[in-house]
Protein backbone atom coordinates (compact mmCIF):
# COMPACT_ATOMS: atom_id res chain seq x y z
CA UNK A 1 0.00 0.00 0.00
CA UNK A 2 2.86 2.63 1.44
CA UNK A 3 6.27 2.23 1.19
CA UNK A 4 9.03 4.33 1.74
CA UNK A 5 12.64 3.40 1.10
CA UNK A 6 16.02 5.94 2.66
CA UNK A 7 13.63 9.17 1.81
CA UNK A 8 15.26 12.50 2.77
CA UNK A 9 13.52 16.22 1.80
CA UNK A 10 15.55 19.25 2.48
CA UNK A 11 13.91 22.41 1.79
CA UNK A 12 16.14 25.90 0.26
CA UNK A 13 15.61 28.83 1.66
CA UNK A 14 17.76 31.12 -0.23
CA UNK A 15 21.10 29.69 0.27
CA UNK A 16 20.46 27.48 3.62
CA UNK A 17 19.07 24.06 3.14
CA UNK A 18 16.96 23.20 5.93
CA UNK A 19 16.46 19.34 6.54
CA UNK A 20 12.93 18.11 6.79
CA UNK A 21 12.92 14.58 6.90
CA UNK A 22 15.93 12.57 6.59
CA UNK A 23 16.31 8.44 5.77
CA UNK A 24 12.90 7.92 6.19
CA UNK A 25 11.89 4.10 5.60
CA UNK A 26 8.80 2.12 6.42
CA UNK A 27 5.97 0.35 5.11
CA UNK A 28 2.51 0.57 5.60
CA UNK A 29 0.12 -2.29 5.12
CA UNK A 30 -3.67 -1.82 3.37
CA UNK A 31 -6.22 -1.80 5.89
CA UNK A 32 -3.59 -0.40 8.21
CA UNK A 33 -4.74 2.46 10.54
CA UNK A 34 -1.26 4.38 11.38
CA UNK A 35 -0.50 7.53 13.77
CA UNK A 36 2.11 10.18 12.43
CA UNK A 37 3.37 11.51 15.69
CA UNK A 38 6.04 14.31 16.91
CA UNK A 39 6.51 18.06 17.91
CA UNK A 40 5.85 20.69 15.22
CA UNK A 41 8.10 20.86 12.59
CA UNK A 42 9.22 17.46 13.23
CA UNK A 43 8.32 16.57 9.45
CA UNK A 44 4.57 14.74 9.92
CA UNK A 45 2.55 17.22 7.90
CA UNK A 46 6.01 17.22 5.37
CA UNK A 47 5.60 13.55 4.58
CA UNK A 48 2.02 13.34 4.15
CA UNK A 49 2.56 16.16 1.28
CA UNK A 50 4.94 13.52 -0.13
CA UNK A 51 2.37 10.81 0.32
CA UNK A 52 -0.41 12.88 -1.86
CA UNK A 53 2.39 13.92 -4.62
CA UNK A 54 1.93 17.80 -3.75
CA UNK A 55 5.86 17.48 -3.16
CA UNK A 56 8.92 15.74 -4.14
CA UNK A 57 11.77 13.58 -2.07
CA UNK A 58 15.06 14.56 -2.39
CA UNK A 59 16.17 11.43 -2.13
CA UNK A 60 14.88 8.23 -2.08
CA UNK A 61 11.77 6.26 -3.34
CA UNK A 62 8.15 6.09 -2.70
CA UNK A 63 5.28 3.79 -3.71
CA UNK A 64 2.09 4.65 -2.66
CA UNK A 65 -0.95 2.41 -3.86
CA UNK A 66 1.51 0.40 -6.49
CA UNK A 67 2.19 4.22 -7.97
CA UNK A 68 6.08 4.73 -8.26
CA UNK A 69 5.70 8.78 -6.70
CA UNK A 70 9.45 10.04 -7.82
CA UNK A 71 8.95 9.58 -11.25
CA UNK A 72 5.31 9.84 -11.70
CA UNK A 73 4.43 11.99 -14.71
CA UNK A 74 1.72 15.14 -14.03
CA UNK A 75 -0.79 13.38 -15.58
CA UNK A 76 -0.81 10.16 -13.56
CA UNK A 77 -0.55 12.75 -10.41
CA UNK A 78 -4.49 13.21 -11.06
CA UNK A 79 -4.95 9.75 -10.97
CA UNK A 80 -3.18 8.97 -8.10
CA UNK A 81 -4.95 11.73 -6.36
CA UNK A 82 -8.27 10.29 -6.98
CA UNK A 83 -7.55 7.34 -4.70
CA UNK A 84 -6.36 9.22 -1.98
CA UNK A 85 -8.89 11.44 0.34
CA UNK A 86 -6.58 14.09 2.70
CA UNK A 87 -8.34 16.17 5.22
CA UNK A 88 -6.25 19.40 6.55
CA UNK A 89 -6.47 21.00 10.09
CA UNK A 90 -8.16 23.96 8.51
CA UNK A 91 -10.48 21.96 7.09
CA UNK A 92 -10.51 24.32 3.85
CA UNK A 93 -14.24 24.11 3.25
CA UNK A 94 -15.88 26.33 0.76
CA UNK A 95 -17.07 29.69 1.86
CA UNK A 96 -19.91 29.97 -0.16
CA UNK A 97 -21.26 26.47 -0.85
CA UNK A 98 -23.14 24.28 1.68
CA UNK A 99 -22.43 21.04 3.55
CA UNK A 100 -23.79 19.34 0.95
CA UNK A 101 -21.95 21.34 -2.09
CA UNK A 102 -18.98 20.85 -0.22
CA UNK A 103 -18.80 17.42 -1.08
CA UNK A 104 -21.27 16.84 -3.62
CA UNK A 105 -18.01 19.63 -5.28
CA UNK A 106 -15.60 16.82 -5.55
CA UNK A 107 -18.05 14.00 -7.21
CA UNK A 108 -19.11 16.98 -9.60
CA UNK A 109 -15.31 17.55 -10.63
CA UNK A 110 -14.18 13.90 -11.12
CA UNK A 111 -16.93 13.46 -13.54
CA UNK A 112 -19.59 11.36 -11.33
CA UNK A 113 -23.15 10.79 -12.53
CA UNK A 114 -25.55 12.53 -11.40
CA UNK A 115 -28.03 10.13 -10.34
CA UNK A 116 -25.32 8.87 -7.80
CA UNK A 117 -24.23 11.94 -6.05
CA UNK A 118 -27.01 12.61 -3.67
CA UNK A 119 -27.25 9.21 -2.43
CA UNK A 120 -23.01 9.10 -2.17
CA UNK A 121 -23.10 12.21 -0.46
CA UNK A 122 -25.85 11.48 2.20
CA UNK A 123 -23.52 8.32 2.54
CA UNK A 124 -20.94 10.27 3.89
CA UNK A 125 -22.72 12.72 5.33
CA UNK A 126 -23.81 9.61 7.71
CA UNK A 127 -21.08 8.47 8.37
CA UNK A 128 -19.44 11.66 10.09
CA UNK A 129 -22.71 12.31 12.02
CA UNK A 130 -23.46 15.66 9.64
CA UNK A 131 -26.60 14.65 7.45
CA UNK A 132 -28.79 17.14 9.73
CA UNK A 133 -26.78 19.97 8.53
CA UNK A 134 -26.17 19.48 5.37
CA UNK A 135 -27.70 23.13 3.94
CA UNK A 136 -25.55 24.50 6.68
CA UNK A 137 -23.09 26.87 4.97
CA UNK A 138 -19.04 26.93 6.67
CA UNK A 139 -19.57 29.89 8.80
CA UNK A 140 -22.55 28.16 10.53
CA UNK A 141 -20.84 25.29 11.54
CA UNK A 142 -18.66 24.53 14.97
CA UNK A 143 -15.00 23.52 13.93
CA UNK A 144 -16.13 19.83 15.31
CA UNK A 145 -18.92 20.07 12.01
CA UNK A 146 -16.40 21.91 9.41
CA UNK A 147 -14.04 18.97 10.47
CA UNK A 148 -16.51 16.58 10.10
CA UNK A 149 -17.73 17.99 6.72
CA UNK A 150 -14.02 17.58 5.78
CA UNK A 151 -13.66 14.27 6.76
CA UNK A 152 -17.01 13.49 4.07
CA UNK A 153 -15.32 15.26 1.30
CA UNK A 154 -12.51 13.14 1.86
CA UNK A 155 -14.34 9.91 2.03
CA UNK A 156 -17.25 10.85 -0.31
CA UNK A 157 -14.79 8.74 -3.12
CA UNK A 158 -14.42 5.79 -1.04
CA UNK A 159 -10.74 6.21 -1.63
CA UNK A 160 -7.81 3.20 0.03
CA UNK A 161 -6.21 5.67 1.37
CA UNK A 162 -6.97 8.77 3.95
CA UNK A 163 -4.27 11.09 4.73
CA UNK A 164 -5.36 13.09 8.10
CA UNK A 165 -3.10 15.93 8.46
CA UNK A 166 -3.91 17.29 12.52
CA UNK A 167 -7.41 16.58 12.04
CA UNK A 168 -7.99 17.78 15.99
CA UNK A 169 -5.38 20.47 16.28
CA UNK A 170 -7.85 23.49 17.17
CA UNK A 171 -11.11 21.14 18.78
CA UNK A 172 -11.80 21.17 22.14
CA UNK A 173 -11.95 17.54 24.20
CA UNK A 174 -15.79 16.80 23.14
CA UNK A 175 -15.32 17.86 19.54
CA UNK A 176 -12.16 15.85 19.33
CA UNK A 177 -13.52 12.85 20.69
CA UNK A 178 -16.18 13.27 17.85
CA UNK A 179 -13.71 12.97 15.34
CA UNK A 180 -11.55 9.59 16.88
CA UNK A 181 -14.63 7.74 16.88
CA UNK A 182 -15.58 8.44 13.17
CA UNK A 183 -11.65 8.05 12.02
CA UNK A 184 -11.98 5.10 13.97
CA UNK A 185 -14.98 4.09 12.34
CA UNK A 186 -13.79 4.82 8.57
CA UNK A 187 -10.72 2.68 9.71
CA UNK A 188 -12.42 -0.30 10.40
CA UNK A 189 -14.55 -0.15 7.20
CA UNK A 190 -11.19 -1.17 5.79
CA UNK A 191 -9.65 1.92 4.51
CA UNK A 192 -5.79 2.72 5.19
CA UNK A 193 -5.99 5.77 7.17
CA UNK A 194 -2.09 7.60 7.95
CA UNK A 195 -3.06 10.73 11.22
CA UNK A 196 -0.78 13.07 11.42
CA UNK A 197 -0.90 14.63 14.81
CA UNK A 198 1.58 16.50 17.39
CA UNK A 199 -1.08 15.18 20.34
CA UNK A 200 0.93 12.41 22.38
CA UNK A 201 -2.16 12.04 24.21
CA UNK A 202 -4.23 11.26 20.68
CA UNK A 203 -1.93 9.07 19.71
CA UNK A 204 -1.95 6.90 23.00
CA UNK A 205 -5.63 7.34 22.73
CA UNK A 206 -6.20 5.60 19.65
CA UNK A 207 -4.12 2.77 20.51
CA UNK A 208 -2.81 2.21 17.15
CA UNK A 209 0.39 1.63 15.29
CA UNK A 210 2.45 5.07 15.92
CA UNK A 211 5.25 6.28 14.31
CA UNK A 212 6.98 8.67 15.69
CA UNK A 213 9.24 11.36 13.77
CA UNK A 214 11.76 13.70 15.69
CA UNK A 215 14.13 16.87 13.35
CA UNK A 216 12.56 14.67 10.59
CA UNK A 217 13.92 11.01 11.14
CA UNK A 218 11.85 8.42 12.87
CA UNK A 219 12.99 7.93 16.02
CA UNK A 220 9.94 4.68 17.02
CA UNK A 221 7.44 2.61 15.24
CA UNK A 222 5.58 0.72 17.62
CA UNK A 223 2.05 -0.65 17.99
CA UNK B 1 -19.99 16.87 -16.60
CA UNK B 2 -20.46 19.30 -18.99
CA UNK B 3 -23.63 20.99 -16.91
CA UNK B 4 -20.77 21.31 -13.94
CA UNK B 5 -18.01 23.19 -16.47
CA UNK B 6 -21.04 25.99 -17.64
CA UNK B 7 -22.43 26.35 -14.29
CA UNK B 8 -18.59 26.96 -12.63
CA UNK B 9 -18.47 29.33 -16.19
CA UNK B 10 -21.14 30.79 -14.94
CA UNK B 11 -20.09 31.14 -10.85
CA UNK B 12 -16.72 32.47 -12.15
CA UNK B 13 -18.89 34.99 -14.39
CA UNK B 14 -20.60 36.44 -11.74
CA UNK B 15 -17.17 36.50 -9.21
CA UNK B 16 -15.78 39.24 -11.94
CA UNK B 17 -18.50 41.20 -11.82
CA UNK B 18 -17.56 45.29 -13.23
CA UNK B 19 -14.48 43.96 -14.58
CA UNK B 20 -16.12 41.19 -16.83
CA UNK B 21 -18.77 43.80 -17.53
CA UNK B 22 -16.08 45.82 -19.03
CA UNK B 23 -14.92 43.62 -20.69
CA UNK B 24 -17.86 43.11 -22.32
CA UNK B 25 -18.78 46.69 -23.13
CA UNK B 26 -14.88 46.46 -24.87
CA UNK B 27 -15.59 43.15 -26.82
CA UNK B 28 -19.11 45.23 -27.97
CA UNK B 29 -17.37 48.15 -28.73
CA UNK B 30 -14.48 47.08 -30.63
CA UNK B 31 -16.99 44.81 -33.23
CA UNK B 32 -19.44 47.21 -33.38
CA UNK B 33 -16.66 49.45 -34.83
CA UNK B 34 -15.56 46.70 -36.60
CA UNK B 35 -19.08 45.36 -37.93
CA UNK B 36 -19.55 49.20 -38.71
CA UNK B 37 -16.94 49.86 -40.86
CA UNK B 38 -17.14 46.45 -42.33
CA UNK B 39 -20.78 47.64 -43.19
CA UNK B 40 -20.02 50.47 -45.04
CA UNK B 41 -16.84 49.21 -46.60
CA UNK B 42 -19.22 46.38 -48.27
CA UNK B 43 -21.25 48.65 -49.60
CA UNK B 44 -18.95 50.67 -51.26
CA UNK B 45 -17.59 47.38 -52.56
CA UNK B 46 -20.98 46.73 -54.41
CA UNK B 47 -20.54 50.42 -55.70
CA UNK B 48 -17.18 49.40 -57.39
CA UNK B 49 -18.43 46.47 -58.29
CA UNK B 50 -21.27 47.90 -60.24
CA UNK B 51 -19.23 50.90 -61.82
CA UNK B 52 -16.82 48.65 -63.08
CA UNK B 53 -19.56 47.16 -65.09
CA UNK B 54 -20.28 50.74 -66.48
CA UNK B 55 -17.19 50.86 -67.53
CA UNK B 56 -16.99 51.64 -71.55
CA UNK B 57 -14.45 52.38 -73.99
CA UNK B 58 -15.15 54.20 -76.90
CA UNK B 59 -13.15 53.68 -79.99
CA UNK B 60 -14.04 56.75 -82.66
CA UNK B 61 -13.06 55.94 -86.41
CA UNK B 62 -11.22 57.37 -89.15
CA UNK B 63 -14.08 56.55 -91.29
CA UNK B 64 -17.03 55.15 -91.22
CA UNK B 65 -16.89 51.49 -93.01
CA UNK B 66 -19.08 50.35 -95.67
CA UNK B 67 -22.25 48.34 -94.50
CA UNK B 68 -20.51 45.40 -95.11
CA UNK B 69 -17.56 45.86 -93.20
CA UNK B 70 -19.07 46.82 -89.94
CA UNK B 71 -19.31 43.04 -88.69
CA UNK B 72 -15.94 41.90 -89.76
CA UNK B 73 -14.35 45.28 -87.69
CA UNK B 74 -16.93 44.50 -85.15
CA UNK B 75 -15.74 40.33 -84.89
CA UNK B 76 -12.12 41.32 -85.30
CA UNK B 77 -12.31 44.10 -82.29
CA UNK B 78 -13.87 41.25 -80.59
CA UNK B 79 -11.06 38.94 -80.62
CA UNK B 80 -8.65 42.07 -78.66
CA UNK B 81 -7.30 40.82 -75.40
CA UNK B 82 -9.28 42.73 -72.84
CA UNK B 83 -12.54 42.90 -75.04
CA UNK B 84 -15.90 41.98 -72.89
CA UNK B 85 -18.05 43.23 -75.83
CA UNK B 86 -18.00 45.25 -78.42
CA UNK B 87 -21.02 47.73 -79.86
CA UNK B 88 -20.78 49.72 -83.32
CA UNK B 89 -22.54 52.69 -83.74
CA UNK B 90 -22.81 54.38 -87.33
CA UNK B 91 -22.66 57.96 -88.12
CA UNK B 92 -26.74 57.61 -87.87
CA UNK B 93 -26.56 56.08 -84.39
CA UNK B 94 -24.32 58.48 -82.74
CA UNK B 95 -26.28 61.62 -84.15
CA UNK B 96 -29.92 59.70 -83.29
CA UNK B 97 -28.12 59.15 -79.83
CA UNK B 98 -27.55 62.75 -79.74
CA UNK B 99 -30.91 63.74 -80.69
CA UNK B 100 -31.99 61.86 -77.56
CA UNK B 101 -29.75 63.58 -75.54
CA UNK B 102 -30.90 66.96 -76.45
CA UNK B 103 -33.98 65.91 -75.73
CA UNK B 104 -36.90 68.90 -77.01
CA UNK B 105 -33.55 71.09 -78.33
CA UNK B 106 -32.97 68.34 -81.02
CA UNK B 107 -34.36 70.70 -83.53
CA UNK B 108 -30.65 72.28 -83.61
CA UNK B 109 -29.86 68.93 -85.19
CA UNK B 110 -31.72 69.63 -88.30
CA UNK B 111 -29.69 73.11 -88.71
CA UNK B 112 -26.42 71.30 -89.48
CA UNK B 113 -24.95 70.68 -93.00
CA UNK B 114 -24.02 67.33 -92.48
CA UNK B 115 -24.00 64.49 -89.72
CA UNK B 116 -20.05 65.64 -88.08
CA UNK B 117 -20.46 62.65 -85.83
CA UNK B 118 -17.85 59.73 -86.00
CA UNK B 119 -18.94 56.35 -86.20
CA UNK B 120 -17.44 54.75 -83.18
CA UNK B 121 -17.21 50.94 -81.63
CA UNK B 122 -18.53 51.07 -78.25
CA UNK B 123 -15.89 48.26 -76.15
CA UNK B 124 -17.47 46.60 -72.68
CA UNK B 125 -13.61 45.75 -71.02
CA UNK B 126 -13.31 42.30 -69.75
CA UNK B 127 -13.06 42.11 -66.02
CA UNK B 128 -9.32 42.36 -65.49
CA UNK B 129 -9.44 45.01 -67.80
CA UNK B 130 -11.92 46.91 -65.76
CA UNK B 131 -8.84 48.19 -63.45
CA UNK B 132 -6.74 51.36 -64.01
CA UNK B 133 -3.59 49.18 -65.60
CA UNK B 134 -6.00 46.98 -67.42
CA UNK B 135 -7.88 49.75 -68.70
CA UNK B 136 -4.83 51.70 -70.03
CA UNK B 137 -3.34 48.94 -71.91
CA UNK B 138 -7.22 48.19 -73.45
CA UNK B 139 -6.64 52.02 -74.38
CA UNK B 140 -2.97 51.57 -76.20
CA UNK B 141 -4.41 48.20 -77.83
CA UNK B 142 -7.12 49.51 -79.19
CA UNK B 143 -5.54 52.52 -80.67
CA UNK B 144 -3.13 50.89 -82.61
CA UNK B 145 -6.05 49.38 -84.53
CA UNK B 146 -5.59 51.38 -88.18
CA UNK B 147 -9.06 52.09 -88.26
CA UNK B 148 -8.89 53.89 -84.81
CA UNK B 149 -8.64 57.69 -85.03
CA UNK B 150 -9.17 58.41 -81.25
CA UNK B 151 -9.64 56.27 -78.24
CA UNK B 152 -11.21 57.90 -75.20
CA UNK B 153 -11.96 56.30 -71.72
CA UNK B 154 -10.56 54.88 -68.60
CA UNK B 155 -11.25 53.05 -65.25
CA UNK B 156 -9.73 55.64 -62.89
CA UNK B 157 -12.23 56.77 -61.11
CA UNK B 158 -13.68 53.82 -60.18
CA UNK B 159 -10.15 52.78 -58.87
CA UNK B 160 -10.53 55.68 -57.01
CA UNK B 161 -13.59 54.97 -54.89
CA UNK B 162 -12.14 51.05 -54.59
CA UNK B 163 -9.39 53.26 -52.89
CA UNK B 164 -11.84 54.94 -50.51
CA UNK B 165 -13.48 51.41 -49.90
CA UNK B 166 -10.12 49.81 -49.44
CA UNK B 167 -8.73 53.04 -46.77
CA UNK B 168 -12.17 52.68 -44.45
CA UNK B 169 -11.46 48.78 -44.33
CA UNK B 170 -8.44 49.34 -42.80
CA UNK B 171 -9.25 52.58 -40.46
CA UNK B 172 -12.12 49.82 -39.26
CA UNK B 173 -9.60 47.11 -38.62
CA UNK B 174 -7.10 49.55 -37.13
CA UNK B 175 -9.64 50.55 -34.84
CA UNK B 176 -11.11 47.18 -34.24
CA UNK B 177 -8.12 45.95 -33.76
CA UNK B 178 -6.80 48.51 -30.49
CA UNK B 179 -10.29 47.65 -29.23
CA UNK B 180 -10.24 43.99 -29.11
CA UNK B 181 -6.48 44.56 -27.51
CA UNK B 182 -8.10 46.52 -25.03
CA UNK B 183 -10.73 44.24 -24.55
CA UNK B 184 -8.61 41.11 -24.60
CA UNK B 185 -6.65 42.48 -21.78
CA UNK B 186 -9.93 43.40 -19.72
CA UNK B 187 -11.32 39.49 -20.29
CA UNK B 188 -7.71 38.71 -18.85
CA UNK B 189 -7.81 40.66 -15.97
CA UNK B 190 -11.26 39.47 -15.41
CA UNK B 191 -10.05 35.95 -15.88
CA UNK B 192 -7.10 37.13 -13.41
CA UNK B 193 -9.51 38.12 -10.45
CA UNK B 194 -11.45 35.24 -10.87
CA UNK B 195 -8.45 32.55 -10.25
CA UNK B 196 -8.03 34.47 -6.95
CA UNK B 197 -11.44 34.40 -6.13
CA UNK B 198 -11.39 30.31 -7.04
CA UNK B 199 -8.58 29.64 -5.46
CA UNK B 200 -9.33 27.56 -3.02
CA UNK B 201 -11.79 25.42 -5.40
CA UNK B 202 -8.66 24.99 -7.42
CA UNK B 203 -6.39 23.41 -4.93
CA UNK B 204 -9.16 21.29 -4.00
CA UNK B 205 -10.25 19.95 -7.17
CA UNK B 206 -6.31 19.36 -7.98
CA UNK B 207 -6.54 17.79 -4.42
CA UNK B 208 -9.13 15.19 -5.43
CA UNK B 209 -7.19 14.67 -8.84
CA UNK B 210 -9.58 16.38 -11.25
CA UNK B 211 -7.73 16.92 -14.96
CA UNK B 212 -6.18 20.13 -15.77
CA UNK B 213 -8.21 20.62 -18.60
CA UNK B 214 -11.28 20.32 -15.75
CA UNK B 215 -9.74 23.08 -13.99
CA UNK B 216 -8.79 25.23 -17.25
CA UNK B 217 -11.98 24.54 -19.18
CA UNK B 218 -14.60 27.15 -16.95
CA UNK B 219 -12.12 29.66 -17.35
CA UNK B 220 -11.87 29.14 -21.06
CA UNK B 221 -15.76 29.25 -21.06
CA UNK B 222 -16.34 32.10 -18.78
CA UNK B 223 -13.61 34.40 -21.31
CA UNK B 224 -15.78 32.76 -24.36
CA UNK B 225 -19.15 33.66 -22.55
CA UNK B 226 -17.58 37.30 -22.36
CA UNK B 227 -17.16 37.22 -25.85
CA UNK B 228 -20.00 35.81 -26.92
CA UNK B 229 -22.34 38.17 -25.14
CA UNK B 230 -20.34 41.57 -26.35
CA UNK B 231 -20.61 40.14 -29.41
CA UNK B 232 -24.24 39.55 -29.31
CA UNK B 233 -24.70 43.17 -28.09
CA UNK B 234 -22.49 44.62 -31.15
CA UNK B 235 -24.61 42.86 -33.78
CA UNK B 236 -27.59 44.24 -31.94
CA UNK B 237 -26.55 47.81 -31.78
CA UNK B 238 -25.45 47.29 -35.91
CA UNK B 239 -28.66 45.93 -36.65
CA UNK B 240 -30.68 48.88 -34.56
CA UNK B 241 -28.51 51.42 -36.11
CA UNK B 242 -28.96 49.87 -39.53
CA UNK B 243 -32.28 50.25 -39.34
CA UNK B 244 -32.62 53.48 -38.29
CA UNK B 245 -29.67 55.52 -40.47
CA UNK B 246 -30.37 52.70 -43.83
CA UNK B 247 -33.78 54.26 -44.57
CA UNK B 248 -32.69 57.81 -44.21
CA UNK B 249 -29.72 58.00 -45.83
CA UNK B 250 -30.60 55.80 -48.53
CA UNK B 251 -31.53 58.27 -51.26
CA UNK B 252 -27.75 60.54 -51.08
CA UNK B 253 -26.10 56.76 -51.48
CA UNK B 254 -28.36 56.60 -54.53
CA UNK B 255 -27.80 59.81 -56.00
CA UNK B 256 -24.05 59.25 -54.85
CA UNK B 257 -23.07 55.53 -55.32
CA UNK B 258 -26.27 54.53 -57.48
CA UNK B 259 -26.75 51.74 -54.64
CA UNK B 260 -30.92 51.86 -54.24
CA UNK B 261 -30.06 50.63 -50.64
CA UNK B 262 -27.79 50.45 -47.67
CA UNK B 263 -27.65 46.61 -47.51
CA UNK B 264 -27.01 45.01 -44.10
CA UNK B 265 -24.07 42.41 -43.51
CA UNK B 266 -25.03 38.88 -44.90
CA UNK B 267 -24.93 36.04 -42.23
CA UNK B 268 -21.51 34.27 -42.96
CA UNK B 269 -19.93 38.08 -42.04
CA UNK B 270 -22.70 38.20 -38.96
CA UNK B 271 -20.75 34.43 -38.06
CA UNK B 272 -17.53 35.38 -38.20
CA UNK B 273 -18.18 38.79 -35.51
CA UNK B 274 -19.43 36.08 -33.51
CA UNK B 275 -16.68 33.87 -33.86
CA UNK B 276 -14.26 36.54 -33.38
CA UNK B 277 -16.01 37.78 -30.13
CA UNK B 278 -16.19 34.57 -28.47
CA UNK B 279 -12.61 33.72 -29.27
CA UNK B 280 -11.62 36.97 -28.47
CA UNK B 281 -13.00 36.29 -24.97
CA UNK B 282 -11.59 32.87 -24.80
CA UNK B 283 -8.41 33.58 -25.46
CA UNK B 284 -8.09 36.10 -22.75
CA UNK B 285 -9.27 33.62 -20.33
CA UNK B 286 -7.03 30.97 -21.48
CA UNK B 287 -3.46 33.27 -21.36
CA UNK B 288 -4.66 34.79 -17.77
CA UNK B 289 -4.28 31.08 -17.21
CA UNK B 290 -1.19 30.65 -18.67
CA UNK B 291 0.51 33.51 -17.54
CA UNK B 292 -0.16 32.87 -14.01
CA UNK B 293 1.33 29.43 -14.14
CA UNK B 294 4.13 31.02 -16.08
Amino acid sequence: MIELHRVSKVYSVGPVKVPALSDVSFRIAKGEFVVLTGASGAGKTTLLRLLYRDDLPSEGDIEVLGHDLVPLRRTRVAALRRSIGVVFQDAKLLPVRTVYENVAFVLRVLGTPQREITPRVFDALRVVGLSARAQAYPAQLSQGEAQRASLARAIVRRPPLLLVDEPTGNLDDAMEAEIIDVLKDIGGGGTTVVLATHQARLAAALRRRTITLEGGRVVKDEG
Amino acid sequence: MLGFLIGEALRDLRRAGRVAVSAIVLITLSLAALGGFWLVSSNLERAVAKWRERVRIIVYLKREPPAGEAAALVERVQGVPGVAGVLYLSKADALASLKTVLGKDASVVAQLPSNPLPASLEITPAAAAATPEGARALVERLASLPEAEEVAGSADWVERLSQWQRLLTTIGLGIGAVLAIAAFLTVATATTLILHARRRETEIMRLVGATEMTIRLPLLLQGMLQGLLGAVLALAALVATHRVVAPRLAPLVNLTLGLPEIAFLPPLSLAVLLLAGTLLGGLGGWLARAGREA
